[in-house]
């Protein structure tokens, strides 16, 4: 059995891991159980946990490893380093009453090469970058907002951002960068952005057909905001606004509780991770994994993860694919009202 | 037809539907009498204080139907047929066989006075002189944007219910608060998301635990979609974890299902449950009011154990409109306020005759 390392030991075997990009699997197993291990000792309530599972110390295969649920982050400060020690807490933007989850780093080191990294292994394109969130600075607690600033170091030339620190768009700004632009650019901001600026263009009769070769990076949902929309609805106005098609936008999957992200590229397709990373789909009446094609829970191994956890569950509903999972419907947390259907579902008449 | 005969072929049809608890003619005509002031003032005048009055049914009451329980959708029809109103139901998008059933059980000419429809058809929400729409919040709001001004609309939203047990040494209300979570597996506005226990708490999670088994076993949860089921699991895991780190807190669950759960939480402050047989037991709060203010303005009905009148006054104080003993919470009689209004009063029109 391997001599438990300390943090910056695993850390270095990690990151050497991830610029390796192996999908070697013995190797990805190796790290997963020492990283269990290791996370099992110093991370307390990790710990506790486990206990209560009744899980060794050791195990032996990555799928046995104990996943925390998303939820645990807003329960306990699930840090496997000492307190002090924290560099950087990023926290989850919680809804109503129910609080925050916080996510706290030791160092960014993995984080920032798992972002970077995996952007490269997905061969996700390097341009200049147009970023529809706000600016790191003004979000400190935001992983989003962190994680869109490393990206900018993909993008060719200084990324410009295009909306202030409460989020509102600065019309006139991108107006002036749409008359200007002539190369191919990228853009990058959540859905919720992204269909403002939508509406923004829609009332104000606005079309930009971007240069061939650009594409849109959206991730996240629509949260908090009381609005909703289909993944095919938003990618029409993409094309309605700004004459990109479904396969040059790409969606982001990821969580400020990982510090890996999953990507997509167009419609029906799915959701690809990098090489440190495994995913496994839950039963969720039996617990147990499911088999390929079946809905369930998505369970996320993430190696990126050493100062917290490796295996989160998320409340996220997908279905196991060849190589990767395909994301389902909203989100499971929400609460079900009997036979709950869209609002629209009552007015629906046999003439429409 | 009148009042009275419409009266005996509803309680006949009903009679088939053992939880609507609706079996006498008489039932009927005690919610015509309290609430019109006289069992035949559809059919006739009748003295009303200085003069004569007779009510007039609405022509046609539109239905909106949602699906958590049969129980509300029946109650909705069969007061719109006691009225002698035409009644159109629109089903929710998962059906809802009970209203078909129940519509072939009635003779004609009360059969012909109901429609049923899936989606509906568009010239019902021109046509109906009242609408009664069942759903969440937000299917309310779309209803009522579709509903012309002049229309009589009632909405029964979101709609939450608990029980209080005030004294219980030998845990005798166990067996029907686990009934009461039970039936229609949670779904009513009547159905208790939660119980707050003020000695044993924590004993009481557990018993609880072991009836929702033995129920389990006689009467099992409906399969849940993919969706309710993670939601479920989702709130589980997340309790399961603070069991682990947070003393005191018990999570008690069927195993290899989600058929149920008992959380045993000794924060007193309510919490909605996803349902499908998901409850919260807590502890007594010191301060009801800060307590229950999330779920206040949804606040449908308290359970409580004993049913005694002083217990009944507190509960009363909480903004339940219905206040009733733990057991018999899903079997409201018929001359219940649903939602703290009047059911047949607010759709009628009057004629007042001032002569003789």
């Amino acid at each position: 059995m391997p001599i438990i390392e300390s943090y910056h030991e695993i850390e270095d075997r990690i990151a050497a891991f991830i610029a390796a990009r192996s999908r070697h699997g013995d190797e990805f197993n190796s790290l997963a159980t020492e990283m269990y291990t290791f996370q099992r000792r110093e991370n307390a309530a990790y710990s506790q946990y486990c206990r209560s599972l009744g899980a060794l110390e050791r195990i032996e295969h990555w799928r046995e490893i104990p996943a925390v649920p998303q939820s645990a982050f807003k329960h306990a400060a699930l840090r496997a380093f000492p307190a002090e020690q924290t560099a950087k807490t990023f926290r989850t933007s919680g809804t109503t009453g129910e609080g925050f989850g916080e996510h706290h780093f030791r160092s960014l080191r993995l984080y920032d090469a798992a972002i970077l990294e995996g952007w490269d292994s997905l061969e996700l394109p390097r341009l200049p970058q147009w970023v529809l969130t706000p600016r790191a600075d003004f979000a400190t607690h935001s992983s989003l907002s962190h994680m869109m600033n490393v990206l900018a170091q993909r993008a060719l030339d200084d990324a410009c951002h295009f909306v202030d620190a409460a989020g509102k768009l600065d019309d006139a700004s991108l107006r002036a960068a749409f008359s200007r632009c002539h190369e191919p650019v990228m853009l990058l901001g959540t859905a919720l952005a992204f269909l403002h600026l939508f509406e923004w263009m829609r009332r104000d009769h606005l079309q930009f057909i971007l240069p061939r070769g650009s594409c849109a990076m959206e991730t996240g949902g629509y949260k908090g905001s009381g609005r909703s929309l289909t993944r095919v609805e938003l990618y029409a106005m993409f094309a309605e606004c700004l004459g990109l098609p479904d396969s040059a936008i790409i969606n982001e999957y990821g969580m400020t509780e990982l510090s890996s992200q999953f990507y997509s590229r167009g419609l029906g397709q799915t959701h690809r991770g990098p090489s440190w990373t495994r995913t496994m789909i839950i039963n969720p009446e039996t617990g147990k994994e499911s088999a390929i094609g079946e809905i369930g829970i998505l369970r996320i191994f993430d190696l990126a993860n050493l100062g917290s956890v490796l295996a989160i569950e998320t409340q996220d509903l997908a279905m196991q694919r060849e190589d990767g999972f395909e994301l389902l419907g909203r989100d499971p947390a929400a609460l079900p009202r009997g036979c709950s259907r869209a609002a629209d579902e009552a007015l629906r008449s046999g003439d429409e | 037809m009148k009042t009275h005969e419409r009266a005996h072929q509803l309680a006949s049809a009903a009679s088939a539907f053992p939880y609507l608890g609706l079996s006498e003619p008489g039932q009927l005509l005690d919610v015509v009498r309290a609430e019109l002031g006289h069992e035949d003032v559809l059919d006739d005048f009748q003295r009303y204080g200085s003069h004569l009055a007779k009510a007039v049914a609405p022509g046609t009451i539109l239905h909106v139907l949602s699906g958590n329980t049969p129980h509300a959708a029946l109650q909705s029809l069969i007061r719109g047929l006691l009225l002698g109103a035409r009644n159109l139901c629109k089903l929710p998008s998962c059906g809802l066989p009970a209203i078909e059933e129940f519509r072939s059980r009635l003779p004609e000419p009360l059969r012909e006075a109901v429609e049923i429809s899936p989606q509906g058809e568009s010239w019902w929400w021109e046509n109906a002189d009242v609408v009664i729409a069942f759903g969440s919040d937000e299917t309310i709001r779309a209803v009522r944007a579709r509903v012309a001004e002049k229309r009589i609309f009632i909405a029964h939203g979101h709609a939450v219910s608990l029980a209080l047990i005030y004294e219980d040494p030998e845990l005798r209300s166990v067996a029907l608060a686990a009934r009461d979570a039970a039936l229609f597996d949670q779904q009513g506005c009547l159905s208790p998301h939660g119980f707050h226990v003020r000695q044993n708490a924590a004993e009481y999670a557990e018993r609880l635990a072991a009836e929702m088994e033995k129920i389990e076993a006689e009467m099992p949860r409906a399969a849940l979609s993919a969706e309710d089921s993670a939601s479920i699991r989702s709130m589980r895991e997340e309790y399961a974890f603070r069991a682990a780190t947070t003393p005191d807190l018990r999570l008690h669950r069927s195993r290899d299902s989600t058929a149920w759960t008992v959380v045993f939480d000794p924060d007193p402050a309510f919490r909605s449950s996803p349902l499908n047989r998901f409850l919260f037991v807590r502890p007594w709060p010191e301060d009801f009011a800060s307590a229950l203010a999330e779920v206040r303005p949804h606040l449908s009905a308290i359970g409580i154990w004993p049913a005694t009148c002083e217990n009944a006054i507190h509960a009363a104080t909480l903004g339940a409109s219905r206040i009733c003993p733990v057991g018999q919470m899903q079997t409201p009689p018929f001359t219940w306020h649903q939602d703290g209004r009047q059911a047949l009063a607010p759709l009628v029109r009057w004629i007042d005759a001032e002569v003789g």
